[in-house]
């Protein structure tokens, strides 16, 4: 019992984590664009040197912009995370395909029993005047 | 004199009075509000002048106080030259400091005209570049996104090659579950009632596209983008990849075989080609796996069961392989033939089946339940491919002699199936109070009373290597029978044997009939018997209603059909009497005369023509040839003597004479005969 009251648990807490994953991705995504967006910002005086704060703003760019690929893929890690989850965890579908498969292979046993009993009673039919015939005819020696 | 206290009254104004009476109390105001309501009393408009004034004067009076005390006049001025002077020793001192050359601590610079005007452009110029590198990133990142959507959702994909669509086949077939960040798969048939140790665990994994290719990682690597672009599309390769554990690798298959006792136990020789390469699909790698862990179970029960069994041979379990004494001289061979694909072939063992190498049953699949129906294997194609006789040696033949006995295989797991099927399903319906598996007769055993011995012998039950040494003794005993009654067939012209094998068997049950009959002469009379064949014996229904149960020992089947076509020609003979008009002077089955037969009796008949003067004998004997006697009254040669003088007496029979029927014409014993009759009646 309180394995399956922890597992319900765990599975909450994935299900918050994958929210928690997709909402923080987005955000990075609009924070960085936003900052980007701010970056472009032309400010006259400051207290570091104008190569400095060129090099700080380039550098910063790069990074934020570096940020955001990342964000994107870490959403579609996201994704494929989900379906990765859906697929291992969803039980009525695999149920529904156990069933199917199942009724296809009595069907399929059905199927195959009554084709070899039809096949039998042919065979044993044949069978007997093959063997009358064998034994009353003189090849019968090895 | 008391103290009269002047205090704020104690209660706070009522805010509300409530329907029961109670009063609710406005909370006593803070002091900011007290403030602020005391404020609210001042008229600034009247006495704000005169405060104002007030408050100046007093400031003013608190500034000039400490100027209003000096100490002596000139103070003053002294305040300031000692200033000035403190000044200039600092002068003096960051002279002395900048001064000594080269300069230790501190250098004058001279002080730079106006700052040159900020050039915005050069900003425009780098924020500009640096938009683009980041913009550039952006759109390489995008790129990747795309193709990597793209590769997922091409039309000219393959179908099933994107790993979700793959994963979600694989699940609908296999039972997987998520153990951290890898996948992993059972194999094992726990689920289906079987109690194997072996866990039968397999990692699922994202297909590697190869060294050097693009990095599609293993899932269970954790950190790796999932949507890397995948270059390059390679034919029909699947983007999911099976580790099934080293011991469950390859193929193997559980090697059954009867051997003969001075045949040595032969090396394996798995000629199977059907092993499992590295780039096989999933479903059959993973088909393969369980294979190889079904067969494991199976044999491994089958050691177990074969150390615990006291026979009176005891079974032998040797390295992977098991022997079991079937019959005197015959041994049950049972071997677990494994290959990894890699070492070669390991285990199994192949010996020869003594007597016959002809085809088995054919084994008609059961239905839920497990059942066997056996084919009744065809006389004809054992006839035909009846290579050795027991005690024809069979070297010649190559690595094909070592027959693998593949309904037996079939059996071996139909009883494993059948082993699980009743772990799990429990007969219904079933008290809640009873432990789950209780069989019915278990349960009214404390009801009714049971004694020790019922409960043992109820609980008694057969073990697989006791099940499959019935099912291969009884067939072993179907194809030496099947072979007994073809030779004796190929053997015997006249009569005719004509075997018919039935068609409804069980595993350890089978029934064939056999007509006796001569050809030409089938209407006149036929001679039936049944044999119905079990684990060791024979049970033998004669056409008289006699039943003979026999051993596993073909000789006795051989004599006893030997016994009935004797029977047969002796029973045809006075059939056809009847029907040429002869009469059945005498018949007698067990003859005491005449030479001793080595088993059963001699038989005679005697048959008189329509007229009476001609007298057949007929003797025969299961190992002896038939003879044919005649003799004619009245005799030929008869003179009168002075002994017998009457002329009657010529009308006794003559001596017999021996009938040379191999000599005569007539397709068999039943023609030669009928034209003898002729013959002689002539």
């Amino acid at each position: 019992m309180a394995q399956q009251a922890k597992q319900p648990q765990s599975r909450e807490a994935l299900l918050k984590s994958y929210n928690k994953r997709l909402k923080d991705d987005v955000k990075s995504i609009l924070d960085n664009f936003m900052e980007i967006v701010k970056l472009g910002l032309v400010e006259d005086e400051s207290q570091v040197s104008r190569m400095t704060q060129v090099e700080e703003i380039h550098f910063q760019m790069q990074v934020r912009s570096a940020n955001m690929v990342r964000a994107a893929e870490s959403l579609m890690k996201l994704v494929a995370d989900v379906k990765q989850y859906l697929i291992l965890n969803d039980f009525p579908s695999v149920n529904e395909a156990i069933t199917q498969n199942s009724q296809i292979f009595k069907v399929k046993s059905q199927e195959a029993d009554q084709k070899l009993m039809t096949l039998r009673d042919d065979m044993a039919s044949d069978l007997y005047e093959l063997e009358e015939e064998f034994y009353s005819s003189v090849y019968k020696e090895k | 004199m008391a103290d009269i206290r002047l205090e704020v009254p104690a209660e706070n104004s009522v805010l509300e009075v409530l329907y029961d009476g109670s009063e609710l109390h406005q909370q006593p105001p803070s002091m900011s509000e007290h403030l602020t309501q005391l404020a609210r009393k001042i008229d600034f408009a009247t006495d704000g002048e005169e405060i104002k004034e007030e408050k100046k004067e007093e400031e003013e009076e608190e500034e000039k106080q400490p100027f209003q005390q000096p100490h002596w006049p000139l103070e003053e001025v002294r305040n300031k030259i000692r200033q000035a002077l403190t000044e200039v020793s600092v002068l003096h001192d960051l002279l002395a400091v900048v001064k000594p050359k080269p300069p230790q601590y501190m250098v004058l610079d001279p002080v730079q005209a106006d700052p040159p005007e900020p050039k915005a452009y050069i900003q425009f110029l780098s924020l500009k570049k640096s938009l683009q590198a980041a913009g550039t990133i952006l759109l390489n990142g995008a790129e990747r996104l795309r193709t990597s959507q793209a590769e997922m959702g091409r039309p000219g994909r393959v179908v099933g090659q994107d790993f979700h669509i793959e994963l979600l086949r694989l699940r609908q077939n296999w039972r997987l579950k998520k153990v951290g960040s890898t996948i992993l798969g059972d194999l094992s048939y726990r689920s289906a009632g079987s109690m194997y140790r072996h866990s039968g665990i397999f990692e699922v994994s994202k297909a590697d596209d190869g060294p050097g290719g693009p990095g599609i990682l293993s899932i269970g690597s954790g950190g790796a983008s999932p949507v890397a672009p995948q270059l390059g599309p390679r034919a029909i390769q699947s983007s999911l990849r099976v580790t099934v554990p080293t011991e469950l690798t390859g193929s193997a298959y559980i090697f059954v075989c009867i051997k003969k006792d001075e045949e040595d136990i032969c090396s394996a020789q798995l000629t199977s080609s059907d092993f499992v390469s590295g780039e096989t699909h999933w479903q059959q790698k993973l088909e393969k796996a369980q294979n190889v862990l079904f067969c494991k179970e199976l044999f491994s029960q089958l050691a177990r069961e074969a150390v615990k069994l006291t026979p009176s041979i005891p079974h032998l379990v040797v390295g992977n392989q098991i022997t079991a004494t079937i019959f005197p001289g015959i041994h049950l061979l049972v071997g677990l033939c494994h290959s990894d694909g890699k070492n070669g072939q390991k285990g199994g063992s192949g010996v020869l089946v003594p007597g016959n190498s002809g085809t088995g049953g054919v084994v008609v699949g059961g239905n839920n339940h497990g059942s066997t129906t056996n084919m009744a294997p065809t006389s004809v194609m054992a006839g035909a491919s009846m290579a050795g006789a027991p005690g024809v040696g069979l070297g010649g033949l190559g690595p094909s002699k070592y027959k693998h006995e593949h309904d037996l295989e079939h059996s071996l797991h139909q009883l494993l199936h059948r082993v699980y099927h009743h772990s799990f399903q429990h007969p219904l319906p079933h008290p809640v109070y009873a432990y789950m598996g209780m069989s019915k007769r278990r349960r009214a055993a404390g009801p009714e009373g049971m004694d020790k011995t019922q409960l043992v012998n109820m609980m008694k039950e057969q073990t697989l290597l006791e099940q499959i040494i019935r099912q291969v003794q009884h067939n072993f005993l179907r194809l030496r029978t099947m072979y007994v009654i073809d030779q004796l067939a190929a053997e015997f012209k006249d009569p005719l044997i004509v075997s018919h094998w039935n068609a409804f068997n069980s595993p350890t049950r089978s029934c064939v009939k056999i007509n006796i009959a001569t050809q030409g002469y089938d209407s006149v009379l036929r001679t039936k018997l049944v044999i119905h064949i079990s684990e060791r014996s024979l049970k033998c229904i004669c056409r008289d209603g006699k039943i003979m149960t026999m051993s596993f020992e073909p000789q006795e089947l051989r004599n006893l059909i030997l016994c009935q076509i004797s029977q047969h020609n002796m029973a045809a003979l006075q059939c056809l009497a009847r029907y040429t008009g002869w009469t059945v002077l005498s018949s007698e089955q067990n003859v005491g005369t005449g030479a001793i037969e080595p088993l059963g009796n001699a038989s005679t008949v005697m048959l008189a023509s329509p007229s009476g003067n001609k007298v057949i004998g007929v003797h025969s004997g299961p190992h002896q040839r038939v003879s044919v006697m005649v003799s004619s009254s009245p005799r030929p040669d008869f003179y009168p003597s002075t002994v017998v003088s009457g002329q009657r007496w010529e009308n006794l029979g003559a001596s017999w004479q021996e009938v040379r029927h191999d000599r005569m014409e007539g397709r068999n014993f039943l023609n030669k005969m009928e034209l003898l009759m002729a013959a002689l009646t002539a």
